[in-house]
């Protein structure tokens, strides 16, 4: 299975080399086999008597995350779907993309998509699956924005991306707790410990998080708007990745999940609750749409949030009805892309109002789209397989388990009639979409090009869709036992053997079914009557203008907060930088008990040191108010002198003479240099400034004295300079305890030091030689 | 007793000396540079094997015993940082003859680079409070010469901040060395933690602890103490840029990392909640100020911001899948911030503007520059199977094992907002339509590429091939977490 898998990927690497060809060969042609292997290879699993497979193969083992594969039903399912319709849809593409397009990057997009996607449905390592979830969010806003020259597409392709990729990263979140909280990485094992899940606290969390990733990737109410800008991306992208494959991408993850939070009451009030606003909005906003390919995205959104309901249910039957639509989805709104491919190419349009009348031009499309449509639409034929499944939904929503929370009992009353009403617009797009296109007036003039068939290659993927569409709906048991019924299992838990029939007897599911024709029926012939309501709902727009806020808003107000304080004033900065450092130590001085002072071991204090001491103050205190340069810096040089003298008081000659020199050089340097610098400008700042300056300096000095108070009065230890009045003149040679700690005990300090200094002439040097203004004096 | 610890720190400050007399000579000090980039780079590496083969390597300078010397200490922690930074030198070392001007070159960018590297492998190996200061003054000396040097008008301007900020850091570093002297009686960083341990880390210690913490963490670039980065970072050169957004706030990081899991560890619900809070400020701003700005340069150095605080976080969550990931995240971050300041350097240089507004299309001219950036912003991002990506987890699975929910959504969506910051510039700059008027310079483009590859490629390999460095990472975070492994090994006991 790693082959399968990683096969799509290495073949990529070799298509930029390929599509050097492309001029004599459709690199398409080379890419087909790669899903169709990978079909056929999977095909074989089909079997009444399948059991799941398990593969591993070891990655980073000492994070537990390793390859681990598990085919089951349910992702044999995804797999065949992956494969099959990605073969058709390479297929397709080989007609529909012209060998001017860039098409090594399309398919090496492709087919990263491929193995994405594989990798999703079969992993059962949760860090392993995230890993692909991602890389289908790439490869998405890849393909989405492969016509990046589109201002559109770069926008649907960035939304796509970010609302994807929001909801893979909190997915994570979920995937960490659950491996946190059952010490495995791996979904059937986490499974087999659903009692564990169950009783952890954070069963909320965990669920919230998994679901928005869930909801994100699937579109699902109201993370659906990136859907329709996605529709900027090539058809056969559209009808693969966000019709077919990459959307289920959520529905998988819930039905993966579902045999651990099932048994949760807020599970069916989340997913079902979620699940059938979707189908409501999706199919109601359906309606309104003029471009082909909006009308299907809206659709696409509405029968994602059904399956969706259906999984919230959580019974075998809704378990089973939920596989069978998934299966029965992906052919025809699959062929129903391809057909609004066709058109779009034929016709250089997809806007419904310019089109009509296209039956007699375009006869085998407008076929294949009639089946299309009408198996969308689940009107009541036997060779529709929209139908059966569209009934088994309306079964299902009528057998829901009680629970004891209220609001889980609103919901399970109402949601039969929200069922029936989100379908009664999808009849009508349904229809819509046909007749709005294949019958009425023809506008040809406002067409771009004139239409006419497609080449019989762009028409075998959808024809085959269609074959399938009606297969299953003739013989609906060819597929249930071998395939659904295992999905189904792995969904529920349980085995699920279900007689699918197209006769039930006069049952509530078929009144609701003639209902949703009659009413449909009703509307459609009405429409032009009320579909002002549109008028007063704003509809999408809305939440699309909250996305848009969004991010605009989070760049405009990004740099309104960071401009606030990051104005290049370093006097701010030092403010704020202190202040923090203040606020914070004092805090912990506090909390911590750690000021003390001691007093018992201080020497006397004498005249004379007050004295200094206090010119020394009196001098710092000086330079702030001085107002010229040459002031200032002989201010500041009393506090230095003042300190030499100290050291004489205390003892210390040579540190005396050392601060004498070094004052001494500073001042003059600093004479010198300030020479050739402007004169101090007076200081213009209000009161209340110099007032806020005055406190964050005092108190930094306070902090800086209580500290030092409280690390005196703390001496707990013998100091190491002992060891070195001991050991400097016997072992270091030295009758100078300083110079030997200098140069020997500390060398490498007193080495470096030098260093800095060796950099800091240089640094000077090269300043002053190289000028960007000046070039080198 | 092995010489070998000293060696990352002897080459280069040869190699500054010797260049420095040959400056005039550019091709021969060219040749020069990069082998001695690479001689040390293979040195490091040999030590990192001895010390994996055999522990830690302590040298006690001068011949004296610990606690009295000055002791330089190559554990795993250290010696890994030293590869990655040579990693990241031996990058900026091929990169630097394709962007600096000549004159950049002779005068002295390459002794000022050497003496960069020898400060900081020197704060990576010193095992001794004082000498850290020390090392922190040669690495910023050397960072002064090299943000000033070609003496534009900007440069000089965003630089005073820099070098002040910093200074000021300094001084507060070296006062509060000398309280903690006060009450311990030493500078050896093992005698301190065990005499810091032995009293309990009681009374004025943990202010002190604090009063640390603002030191490094200025230098770190943590909330609120970051003012001064941002700007100062993209006035020089590019090559400069990415030395300093790969090396320097990364010293930060690890003296934090070291003091507060080997010295001030006895009050970790106070110290290390508090790194959380500033984990999360830290994050939020971080992320805001990178989607503040059009200037492709500015949101590179913005991003460092929140990187800094995906690795306090791990430092505040203090446990080992946490502190294994502040540890792979900082190898992660030092190489692709190199990599990116690279990147967006040759982007503005091809381009002729860092200013994102006018720049479109890229991608036509330019595509495996493109392709490069694309990577790269999922590598910083996090998305797997990348580098980023396996820091995060194990922060991630750090938080939670904590019950740290809110740091982790605040990680989360932070992770997200990098991601768009990052993805803005790919989508406005390299998308859109084929710009004709820029002047295409495809051997430019060839040449600027080579040392992002280089980097980008360590970046896909320490996450595709994690098996290779987790175990060793892990290593270090329970070695972390047992700090008595540290004091005997240094003081012999």
């Amino acid at each position: 299975m790693l082959y399968a898998v990683l096969i799509p990927l290495l073949i990529a690497c070799f298509i930029p080399y390929l599509s050097k060809f492309k001029d004599k060969i459709h690199t398409g042609i080379f890419v087909l086999f790669v899903p169709l292997s990978i079909f056929i290879y999977f095909l074989q699993f089909i079997d009444t008597n399948f059991v799941p497979v398990a593969q591993g193969y070891s990655w980073i083992p000492s994070l537990n995350i390793s390859l681990d594969f598990y085919l089951d039903g349910l992702s044999l399912l995804f797999v065949l779907l992956i494969s099959g319709i990605g073969t058709l849809v390479t297929l397709y593409s080989i007609f529909y993309l012209h060998k001017s397009e860039r098409l090594g990057h399309f398919y090496v997009y492709l087919l990263m998509f491929m193995t994405a996607m594989l990798g999703v449905v079969l992993s059962d390592n949760v860090f392993v699956l995230y890993t692909f979830w991602e890389l289908t969010s790439i490869s998405s806003f890849l393909l989405i924005g492969y016509w990046h020259y589109r201002e559109r597409s770069r926008y649907g392709a960035l939304k796509s991306m970010l609302i994807t990729v929001f909801g893979g990263l909190s997915m994570l979140g979920g995937f960490i707790l659950l491996t946190i909280i059952t010490g495995s990485t791996s979904i059937q094992e986490m499974i087999s410990q659903t009692d564990v899940i169950l009783n952890s606290p954070y069963l909320p969390l965990v669920m919230t998080f998994i679901f928005l990733g869930a909801f994100t990737k699937s579109a699902q109410f109201p993370f659906h708007i990136w859907l329709p800008d996605a529709m900027e991306a090539p058809t056969p992208v559209s009808a693969y990745l966000h019709s077919a494959t990459m959307v289920k991408a959520g529905i998988y993850l819930i039905a993966r999940f579902s045999p651990v939070f099932s048994a949760y009451e807020w599970f069916f009030i989340i997913v079902s609750g979620i699940g059938i606003i979707t189908l409501c909005w999706g199919s109601y906003m359906a309606v309104r749409q003029t471009d082909l390919k909006g009308i299907l995205a809206f659709s696409t959104i509405s029968q994602l949030g059904m399956i969706m309901t259906m999984l919230g249910f959580g019974t075998k039957a809704a378990a089973f009805a939920a596989v069978f639509h998934i299966l029965n989805h992906a052919t025809f709104k699959g062929s129903l892309f391809m057909v609004a491919g066709i058109i779009d190419h034929e016709t250089g349009s997809r806007d419904i109002r310019k089109l009509g009348g296209l039956m007699t031009l375009m006869p085998i499309s407008a076929t294949l789209a009639l089946f299309g449509t009408f198996s969308m639409a689940g009107v009541p034929l036997p060779f529709l397989n929209g139908f059966y499944s569209k009934e088994m939904f309306f079964d299902v929503s009528l057998d829901l388990s009680s629970t004891s929370l209220f609001i889980a009992e609103i919901m399970k009353t109402s949601i039969p009639y929200l069922a029936v009403l989100g379908s009664i617009f999808t009849f009508v797009y349904s229809m819509y979409l046909f007749f709005g296109t294949f019958t009425g007036e023809k506008h040809l003039d406002e067409l771009p090009s004139k239409p006419h068939e497609a080449p019989i290659g762009m028409l075998i993927s959808p024809a085959l869709l269609i074959v399938g569409v009606i297969i299953i709906g003739l013989i609906p048991n060819l597929v249930n036992e071998p395939l659904l019924a295992h999905a189904a299992k792995a969904i529920s838990g349980e085995e699920v053997h279900k007689h699918i029939a197209f006769w039930h007897g006069f049952e509530a599911p078929l009144y609701m079914s003639l209902i949703v024709v009659i009413f449909g029926s009703i509307l459609y012939i009405f429409r032009k009557k009320w579909t002002d309501i549109y008028l007063l709902i704003p509809g999408t727009l809305s939440l699309n203008k909250v996305y848009d806020r969004i991010l605009d808003g989070s760049e405009k107000y990004s740099r309104k907060i960071t401009n606030s304080y990051m104005d290049g004033s370093l006097r701010k900065y030092i403010a704020l930088i202190m202040i923090a450092t203040v606020l914070v130590t004092f805090t912990t001085m506090l909390t911590t008990d750690g000021f003390t002072i001691k007093t018992d071991d201080l020497a006397k204090v004498t005249v004379s040191e007050i004295l200094i001491a206090s010119v020394m103050v009196a001098a710092a205190l000086g330079t702030i108010f001085a107002r010229n340069n040459v002031a200032a810096i002989l201010i500041l040089g009393v506090v230095g002198f003042g300190l030499s003298v100290l050291f004489v008081l205390y003892r210390a000659p040579d540190l005396a003479l050392t601060q004498l020199v070094v004052e001494t050089i500073t001042v003059a340097l600093f004479l010198l240099c300030f020479y050739h610098l402007p004169n101090l400008r007076p200081r213009t700042e209000s009161f209340k400034t110099k007032s806020v300056n005055a406190i964050i300096a005092i108190s930094f000095g306070a902090l800086m004295t209580m500290v030092a108070i409280s690390a005196h009065s703390s001496k707990w230890f013998g100091a190491i300079s002992e060891y070195f009045i001991e050991n400097s003149y016997e072992l270091g040679g030295g009758a100078n305890m300083v110079n030997v700690i200098l140069v020997d005990f500390r060398g490498i300090d007193t080495l470096f030091e030098i260093v800095v200094l060796g950099i800091a002439a240089f640094g000077i040097y090269a300043m002053i030689k190289l000028r960007s203004d000046k070039g080198v004096e | 007793m092995s010489n070998l610890a000293v060696l990352p720190i002897v080459i280069p400050l040869i190699s500054g000396i010797l260049l420095a007399l040959l400056h005039k000579k550019i091709q021969l000090v060219r040749v020069l540079a990069q082998l001695f980039t690479g001689i040390n780079l293979v040195v490091a590496i040999y030590i990192m094997y001895v010390v994996q083969k055999n522990g830690s390597i302590i040298l006690e300078s001068g011949g004296w015993d610990a606690p009295y010397s000055i002791v330089l200490v190559a554990d795993l922690l250290s010696i890994l940082l030293v590869v990655t930074t040579n990693i990241v030198a031996l990058a900026c070392v091929f990169y630097a003859p394709k962007s600096l001007s000549k004159q950049q070159e002779e005068f002295y960018f390459y002794t000022f680079f050497f003496m960069l590297i020898s400060g900081v492998s020197g704060a990576f190996l010193t095992g001794d409070l004082f000498n850290l200061f020390v090392f922190f003054e040669v690495l910023l000396m050397a960072s002064y010469a090299l943000i000033v040097l070609g003496g534009g008008k900007v440069q000089l301007r965003e630089s005073i901040k820099y070098v002040l900020i910093n200074l000021f850091s300094s001084m507060l570093f070296v006062t509060t060395i000398a309280f903690l002297y006060s009450v311990v009686g030493t500078v050896n960083m093992a005698q301190i933690a065990q005499r810091v341990q032995e009293v309990d880390q009681k009374g004025i210690l943990t202010t002190i602890a604090i009063l640390l913490f603002f030191v490094f963490g200025t230098k770190a670039a943590l909330f609120p103490l970051y003012y001064w980065l941002p700007k100062p970072y993209i006035v020089p050169n590019p090559v400069i840029s990415a030395l300093f957004g790969a090396l320097l706030t990364k010293v930060g990081i690890y003296a934090i990392l070291r003091v507060f899991t080997l010295i001030f560890v006895h009050d970790t619900d106070f110290t290390h909640n508090f790194f959380i809070w500033i984990a999360g400020f830290t994050l939020i701003f971080g992320a805001i100020g990178a989607l503040s700005t059009n200037n492709i340069k500015l949101v590179i150095s913005y991003n460092i911001i929140p990187a800094v605080g995906f690795m306090i976080m791990g430092i505040g969550l203090y446990n080992e899948a946490a502190l294994s990931g502040t540890i792979y995240y900082l190898v992660h971050d030092m190489i692709i911030k190199a990599a990116l300041f690279l990147l967006v350097g040759s982007v503005a240089y091809l381009a002729g503007t860092s200013d994102l507004r006018k720049i479109k299309g890229l991608i036509h001219h330019y595509p495996l520059l493109g392709w490069l950036f694309f990577l790269s912003a999922f590598v910083l991002a996090g998305i797997p199977p990348f580098s980023g990506f396996i820091g995060k987890l194990l922060l991630l699975q750090g938080g939670l094992q904590n019950d740290e929910v809110v740091i982790v959504i605040i990680a989360l969506l932070s992770s997200l907002l990098i991601l768009l910051s990052m993805i803005r510039i790919f989508v406005r700059g390299f998308w859109g339509e084929k710009d004709e008027s820029i002047r295409v310079d495809k051997k430019a483009a060839r040449a600027f590429t080579m040392p992002i590859v280089f980097l980008l490629f360590f970046s896909v390999l320490l996450g595709v091939g994690a098996e290779l460095f987790y175990p060793m990472i892990e290593n270090i975070a329970a070695y972390l977490l047992n700090p008595e492994l540290y004091i005997e090994s240094v003081l012999k006991e």
